[in-house]
């Protein structure tokens, strides 16, 4: 490609990043609506939130939080106060205790990127690995097994494998930390690989699986096309005709499921962030849930929403990088 | 190894310090005690402001100090930054006399315009107080000299020791000047000054709290140079750290503390959670009108074989509001279990049912949701059909303050001091006033309530609390099931460790700076 074509190819990139960069603005507000509906329409209210069941607040005392808080005012007025503060860079403040909600969320980003990119990645890779693996010996003993282990990870919650996984690494055999967070460079990178080695590989899990089971799909389809049979004719060994001929055509697939699962893994997240008491924003979340903390909750819906949307755009750029008959429109 | 502890057998803190390898003498070296000091439902994790907090009490008083505490069992208010106290005559006020030698952790003396300031601030209901309500007969506090404070009643109140116990201490000189909205909510509570044996160290979110040791702590420098209350959003997390030995205390679960009996791993120590486990109903639900209606619920339930199948006996029986031993008379009804005269009862009382009635509860436990469904069975064999629903505390009370429930199965404190009960079941506290959220209106029981806080002698009150047992076991205004244990986890290498459950954690003297690990 000329130098004119790869302008012209990267002027077409920027004109589609733009164009979805717009048309997402509607669903983020679609999805920022819906947020705050759900979780004004959810019983229980901050102020119920405060404080237990049985503890004795005054109807005075009461109104003066629902004041404080702004629950006073409308609901539709709240979403809009709330969005202008979002234009000035401002998510507001934790019903909680005060905090910054900006502040909150950003000194979380950190360690739940490190623990999602490190699920993330181990389950691409050991997921890949084994489908190819799983797809190459198709019908085998070993084939069956890995199916049968990959349904029972799928079906097992990422809560209970963390309580087993902790069980069965911290306790018995001592080579984890029961949970924590060592920020990397602040003891050295092996005490921050031995706080994330356990969560991260839990929350791989169930990705691994999955990524397994679309891998080896995918290269079942292809492994029949006239264009593989061609490489085997052509006397490559089998290595060469899955990695270099049959793998990059069932690419497709295994991004799309990447992609779709990213959500899924923030999700899971959630439940590792909490057993292993990881500083991250599932934990923040669960929170926010908890104590109806709902400016941060928006701000955390805010954040995710973006990422995920993010996320399905680069998924579509991926797509057209892996295969050029995919165009971007 | 479990160390019982119950209403007949309270032992004291020499008992359970010797129960936990007492070892008198401090070893050697920085120690550090890591606790989960906030698992468990007397737990308040990551909430810093002790105004607003009705538990957590056991990690403030850390670094906080009260000017009250209990005795480890949890009978008699003995002294902290108070050395002493008297009520006046005609109980129109009290005076409480400050120990001298109390500093705040940046050295300035704590006086007595710390404890009119605190006092002052927790009747503010820009404060939002949970404690406001404890101060209602507080009409003024006067300071009469630096060490000497005045605290002038509406009308006697023998219950504000007890509050006192609850209300930490806050420095004048650093917060006067703050208003009380944004004190509410500051960042000081992040980094806050006290009194307490331990000074804040550090804070690290969802992580957890480091303190060190104050070495000018009245009482003396503690032995431990640091204890650190990490956070654990899960309480099986907690468990498995305190068996790993990663921490070296965390309260835990029925299910746990049987786990522990296999491996023996921890040291456990149960007591009465002072907490009754309760059916309430919608008292101005026509329905539950008849006692014998009421009666006959009580009666249908087998409260003995719950407690022996899901508890493992580790609760007893409540047949009245109040379950402290020296409030309970002998004389009162057990309400043994009757199927057939709970039908006999339904049946007099004309009991018509067209749907299932919903019991909401607000635990999630799985013990509680085995309760629930062996209520349902239980209820289901005399004729009342319910349908149990799970929600959490927030939508709880949202749906008990709207009126729109008919029973429910909670908890309700009812220890050290009864007065605890008066906002739960006192009529002037029904909704929207306060969290008399089953709208009991019994004349009677308000009166014994009111005559019961303006009696400091101990054995009038404890008459009058009798009364309060006899009455509610005939009028079961709640239908009471039973006080559950509640179990703290610790490792065997503690020293000279004092613990007890108590409603909110703490409260008691428990005198950390004597804590120390082998």
């Amino acid at each position: 490609m000329g130098r004119r074509g790869a302008n012209r190819a990267a002027w077409k990139m920027l004109k589609y990043i733009i164009n979805r960069l717009l048309i997402n603005l509607p669903t983020l507000l679609a999805i920022l609506v819906t947020v705050f509906v759900l979780i004004n329409m959810a019983p229980g209210d901050p102020v119920d939130a405060f404080v237990p069941p049985n503890t004795a607040l005054t109807e005075q005392q009461k109104q003066v939080l629902r004041h404080d808080l702004g629950l006073d005012q409308s609901a539709p007025l709240r979403f809009i106060q709330w969005l202008g503060q979002v234009a000035r860079g401002d998510l507001g403040y934790r019903y909680k205790d005060g905090a910054r909600v900006l502040d909150e969320i950003t000194s979380r980003i950190g360690p739940t990127l490190l623990l999602a990119s490190s699920g993330l990645t181990m389950g691409a890779v050991l997921g890949i690995m084994l489908g190819i693996f799983s797809a190459r010996r198709y019908n085998s003993s070993s084939d069956h097994a890995l199916s049968v282990a990959a349904y029972l990870a799928i079906s097992t919650p990422a809560f209970l494998l963390g309580i087993l996984g902790m069980y069965l690494f911290s306790l018995k055999l001592g080579w984890f930390p029961t949970g924590g967070y060592s920020a990397p460079g602040e003891k050295g990178l092996l005490e921050t690989l031995r706080y994330l080695a356990l969560p991260a590989a839990v929350l791989s899990v169930q990705f691994i699986a999955i990524l397994m089971r679309y891998t080896r799909a995918g290269l079942l389809e292809v492994m029949n096309q006239d264009y593989v049979r061609t490489a085997r004719a052509k006397g490559l060994s089998a290595r060469a005709v899955t990695l270099r001929h049959a793998f990059p055509n069932a690419l497709v697939p295994i991004v799309t499921v990447i992609g779709a699962n990213f959500g899924a893994l923030i999700g899971g997240a959630v439940f590792v962030e909490t057993v292993f008491s990881w500083p991250g924003l599932g934990m923040l979340f669960l929170d926010g849930i908890e104590s109806r903390d709902y400016p941060l909750i928006m701000g955390i819906a805010l954040l995710m929403g973006i990422a995920i949307l993010l996320v399905n755009m680069l998924t579509d750029i991926v797509y057209s990088w892996i295969d050029p008959r995919i165009a971007l429109k | 190894m479990i160390i019982k502890r119950n209403a007949s057998k309270i032992l004291c803190s020499a008992a359970l310090t010797a129960a936990l390898g007492l070892a008198v003498g401090a070893a050697a070296g920085e120690q550090k005690f890591t606790g989960a000091f906030d698992v468990g439902s007397a737990g308040n994790a990551q909430k810093f402001n002790p105004l607003t907090a009705p538990a957590g009490f056991s990690f403030y008083n850390k670094y906080f100090g009260t000017l009250a505490l209990y005795d480890v069992g949890l009978q008699k208010i003995a002294g902290d930054l108070a050395q002493s106290w008297a009520y006046a005559k005609n109980g129109q006020s009290l005076t409480v006399n400050l120990r001298k030698d109390v500093k705040w952790h940046d050295g300035k003396p704590f006086t007595a315009a710390d404890v009119k300031f605190t006092l002052e601030l927790v009747k503010n209901p820009e404060m939002a107080s949970v404690f406001s309500s404890r101060l209602k007969d507080v009409s003024a506090i006067r300071v009469l000299d630096a060490y000497t404070v005045r605290i002038e009643l509406a009308q006697m109140d023998a219950g504000l020791l007890d509050a006192f116990t609850s209300i930490m201490m806050l420095p004048s000189h650093l917060l006067s000047n703050m208003p009380v909205r944004e004190l509410r909510s500051s960042n000081w509570w992040k980094a806050p000054v006290g009194t307490g044996p331990f000074k804040w160290s550090r804070y690290v979110p969802d992580q957890f709290v480091e303190l060190d040791a104050n070495p000018d702590f009245y009482r003396g420098k503690p032995v431990l140079a640091k204890l650190v209350n990490r956070y654990f959003k899960d309480a099986s997390a907690a468990s498995i750290a305190l068996q790993a030995g990663e921490i070296q205390f965390s309260s835990m679960t029925l299910d746990q503390v049987r786990e522990n009996r296999s491996t023996r791993a921890v040291e456990v120590i149960a007591g009465p959670s002072h907490v009754l486990n309760y059916i309430g109903f919608n008292n101005n639900d026509p329905r539950f009108k008849d006692v014998r209606v009421r009666q006959a619920i009580l009666l249908a339930i087998d409260r003995k074989a719950i407690i022996r199948s899901i508890y493992n006996n580790t609760a007893s029986v409540g047949n009245c509001v109040l379950t402290l031993p020296q409030y309970v008379p002998a004389d009162i009804n057990p309400y043994e279990t009757n199927a057939g005269k709970a039908r006999a009862l339904l049946q007099a009382a004309g009991w018509k049912q067209t749907e299932a009635l919903e019991m909401l509860t607000y635990y999630n436990d799985q013990a509680s949701k085995d309760v629930v469904t062996v209520l349902q069975a239980m209820l289901a064999q005399v004729g009342i059909s319910i349908r149990p629903r799970f929600v959490d505390g927030p939508t709880f009370g949202t749906l008990v303050d709207a009126n729109k429930f008919s029973l429910v199965y909670a908890g309700g404190g009812n220890g050290p001091d009864p007065g605890t009960l008066i906002p739960l079941m006192q009529s002037s506290y029904a909704p929207p006033r306060g969290v008399n959220r089953m709208r009991v209106n019994l004349p009677e029981l308000d009166q014994l309530f009111s005559d019961a806080q303006q009696e400091t002698d101990d054995a009038r009150r404890t008459v009058l609390y009798q009364q309060m047992c006899r009455l509610t076991n005939a009028q079961l205004p709640w239908i009471p099931l039973w006080v559950g244990d509640r179990f703290g986890g610790f490792s065997k290498q503690l020293q000279n460790v004092i613990w007890t459950p108590s409603p909110g954690g703490g409260r008691y003297q428990d005198y950390p700076e004597r804590w120390s690990i082998k």
